[in-house]
């Protein structure tokens, strides 16, 4: 019941920041902080929950001037962009692209556009870290897994490792989504060392009560001193909320990709690596199908 | 104000408790049923100093078991319920039959199963300390357990209501422990589960579910490991070399076999086994090595068989400079056909399916190995072994590049980060 109150408040206040932030635009940059507070609704068990007040942020000059800097420019580009073709491409490109390379890792301002987590969030004991590999061409993933649960008294299981791509932002911290629409299959070059991996997509929660929607596959690897190429079509991704598989199946909407992540959960307790080269696209004209799973209704009432 | 009443009238009824004791010898009345519930309250921490002392007399003397038969109840010091059943049913050692032997005593113990979710719960956290995690039998005489046909809802409004909703949970939770572990459902189960809660409860929703996704996902991996990982390591380190070296033609080698054996002077000698693995390719590549670069040892590095970690060694060569790196055919080489074509077979403007990036400049593998032990005596012997099929590497010198402990592959070449090198280039020709 409580939660119920505590899931209706949240939802009440962000649709009051959203009001709030279509009013006033400009102010976007300093609502985020309060918004994104708003829409984490996980909270460990046992912390405090977090009362900053808004006017105890930091309104430093340095970061305003920062601020405007990196908007006007993100506004600059998104309108030469615009003038160039589709998403700044030409327009023959555009339409002629088989394939599209949308992450690669070769400085440290790549790795930037990822966030790595652990269970150490929920309070448990895995860790994984993220850094440039060999001569600065590849991005390596490593850290130990434990499965170890929490002992809060409310945690049953534990032990995940994970990497998710910042979501893509427009000019004055509009959303933005990757429209992959011409591609039907995500082709990674991946180093692993025999662990199965777990692929998250994310995409735009229409409505609130999607958010935690995500579409999975899983991604195994060999193992060994040679590079894998792995090439997963997007119809075989299915559907799942909060780490359940849903009963109800639907295909990923291909225009409205939010974020890409990786997750190891394997429950076995030791060290893992995995190496990313880049992370492409591809389309595969031999890869006809729609959607892997039934679409129609399962569980036949009997 | 009923109840101050009923308690007035307890306190004048316990003055003569023992009259009325043999007034109503079967039953209890219900005045003195409250009072021996107010007797329960009282003697909640009494009994808990009580039962912290016999924790502690029989951590002192070992053989505490007049303690343990005292009583058959399930709150004997332990704050798991049902602790003791278990404990009990394992004189010898913990296996299935004690675990069956355990669910079988408490069927027996009550007809009408009283506790049973409790013991459930219970059991499942018992079950991998019994090693029967992965057993679909034991998991279908725990469902077994649930009384039969209480729980199935008899019309729409109490399935409507969650019926039973503490037994439907412990039911979803026998199921998602299979879930966790791997185990897939069968017939039985699901004939168990229609009899405890009928059609349409939850459990047989999530067994649906189960079945619906497990066949799916079941053959997906395309390097699957075997259920049962062999217990020879010379077996396990040639499944493990086929399954990194990506080539059928590769050839697996025993160069050592593991032995133990004591030499004439009573001294025990232990032979770490070297399996090795080098495809015709790698041969190829490390027959056109140039010699007067050196050629590496790097390991160990980790490769997981699902919960097993083993450790494999690599011969690798540095990156090779560029004017190395492309085999030039002179084009006088042969004067009646051209031996290299360039010939553009694009059909089509959609034809191009490469991926503008910039390549991972590695360097060659040439070998890999896997051995007991991860001493340089040891990989020395799998370099002796290579040289038998692979001359050119008598003439090449060997850098052992080795860490005491797992670690990445990319750190190869890393120098700067502290770890141990043991370089030494020796050739071997001198030695033989």
């Amino acid at each position: 019941m409580a939660l119920s109150f505590k899931l209706l408040d949240g939802v009440f206040l962000s649709s009051r920041c959203h009001r709030q932030n279509a009013l006033h635009p400009l102010l976007g940059p300093l609502l985020t902080d309060c918004i994104s507070k708003l829409y984490s609704s996980y909270r460990r068990p046992g912390t405090a929950p977090d009362n900053t007040p808004p006017w105890k942020m930091n309104f430093s000059f340095e970061k305003g001037v920062d601020g405007i800097k990196k908007h006007f420019g993100l506004l600059k580009k998104e309108l030469v962009d615009h003038w160039k073709g589709p998403e700044g491409y030409r327009l023959d490109e555009y339409l002629l692209a088989q394939t599209r390379v949308v992450w690669e890792f070769r400085s440290q301002k790549d790795l930037d556009e990822w966030v790595v987590s652990s269970d150490a969030e929920i309070g448990g004991k895995s860790e994984a870290y993220l850094k440039l590999g060999k001569n600065n061409q590849t991005a390596l993933l490593y850290g130990t897994l434990n499965t170890e649960a929490p002992r809060d008294g409310e945690t049953g299981y534990s032990g995940y490792c994970a990497m998710r791509s910042k979501p893509p932002k427009g000019a004055f911290e509009t959303k933005k989504y990757y429209d992959w629409s011409n591609f039907n299959s995500l082709y990674l070059r991946i180093r692993g060392d025999g662990r199965p991996w777990m692929i998250n997509i994310y995409t735009n929660p229409y409505f609130s009560h999607q958010k935690d929607d995500l579409y999975n596959y899983f991604m195994f690897t060999r193992g060994g001193p040679y590079w894998q190429e792995i090439k997963i079509p997007f119809s075989k991704f299915f559907l799942s909320s909060r780490g359940r598989i849903q009963d109800d199946q639907h295909p990923l909407w291909l225009d409205k990709i939010s974020t890409v992540g990786f997750t190891l959960g394997d429950k076995a307790d030791g060290p893992f690596q995995l190496e990313i080269d880049f992370i492409g696209l591809l389309n595969d004209r031999a890869h006809t199908e729609e959607f892997a799973y039934e679409k129609y209704e399962r569980n036949p009432k009997v | 104000m009923n109840s101050v009443r009923n308690l007035l009238r307890a306190r004048e009824l316990s003055a003569g408790r023992g009259v009325l004791r043999q007034a109503v010898p079967g039953r209890d009345s219900p005045w003195l049923q409250e009072r021996s519930c107010a007797q329960c309250f009282w003697l909640v921490p009494v009994r808990s100093i009580r039962s912290s002392a016999a924790l502690s007399r029989s951590e002192l003397v070992p053989s505490a078991k007049g303690d343990k038969e005292k009583d058959r109840g399930f709150r004997d010091g332990s704050l798991v319920p049902f602790d003791e059943l278990f404990e009990r049913a394992h004189e010898g050692d913990r296996n299935k039959a004690a675990f069956n032997r355990a669910v079988e005593f408490f069927c027996q113990r009550d007809i009408r199963r009283r506790g049973h979710v409790e013991f459930i719960n219970a059991a499942l956290r018992k079950m991998p300390e019994f090693g029967v995690e992965r057993d679909l039998d034991v998991y279908n005489k725990i469902l077994d357990v649930f009384p039969k046909e209480v729980f199935v809802a008899r019309n729409f409004i109490q399935r409507m209501f969650n019926h039973y909703p503490r037994q439907q949970e412990c039911g979803i939770h026998v199921l998602e422990q299979m879930e966790n572990y791997g185990i897939m459902p069968n017939k039985q189960t699901k004939f168990l589960l229609l009899q405890i809660f009928g059609d349409r409860s939850h459990p047989i929703r999530k067994y649906q579910r189960l079945m619906y996704w497990f066949p799916k996902f079941k053959h997906i991996n395309p390097y699957p490991v075997p259920a049962a990982l062999p217990r020879d390591p010379v077996d396990l380190a040639r499944i493990s070399l086929q399954r990194i070296a990506a080539d059928l033609s590769a050839e697996v080698t025993v160069y050592q076999m593991p032995l133990t054996d004591i030499s004439d002077a009573g001294k025990e000698i232990t032979q770490p086994h070297i399996v090795g693995i080098q495809s015709p390719d790698q041969q190829e590549l490390l027959a056109r090595h140039n010699p007067a670069r050196p050629v590496f040892v790097e390991g160990p590095f980790p490769l997981w068989l699902k919960k097993t970690c083993v450790y494999y060694y690599v011969l690798r060569g540095d990156p090779l400079p560029p004017e190395e790196k492309e085999e030039v055919i002179d084009s006088e080489r042969n004067f009646y056909y051209p031996m290299h074509l360039d010939l553009d077979l694009d059909r089509d403007l959609w034809d191009d399916e490469e991926f503008y990036v910039d390549e991972v400049a590695e360097g060659p593998i040439f070998a890999m190995c896997m051995a007991g032990a991860g001493d340089q005596a040891t990989l020395a012997k799998w370099i002796l072994g290579l040289q038998q099929t692979n001359p050119i590497l008598s003439q090449t010198p060997v850098v052992f590049h080795l860490t005491p402990g797992p670690r990445e592959l990319q750190a190869a070449s890393d120098s700067e980060s502290g770890e141990e090198e043991i370089p030494q280039s020796w050739h071997m020709k001198q030695e033989l």
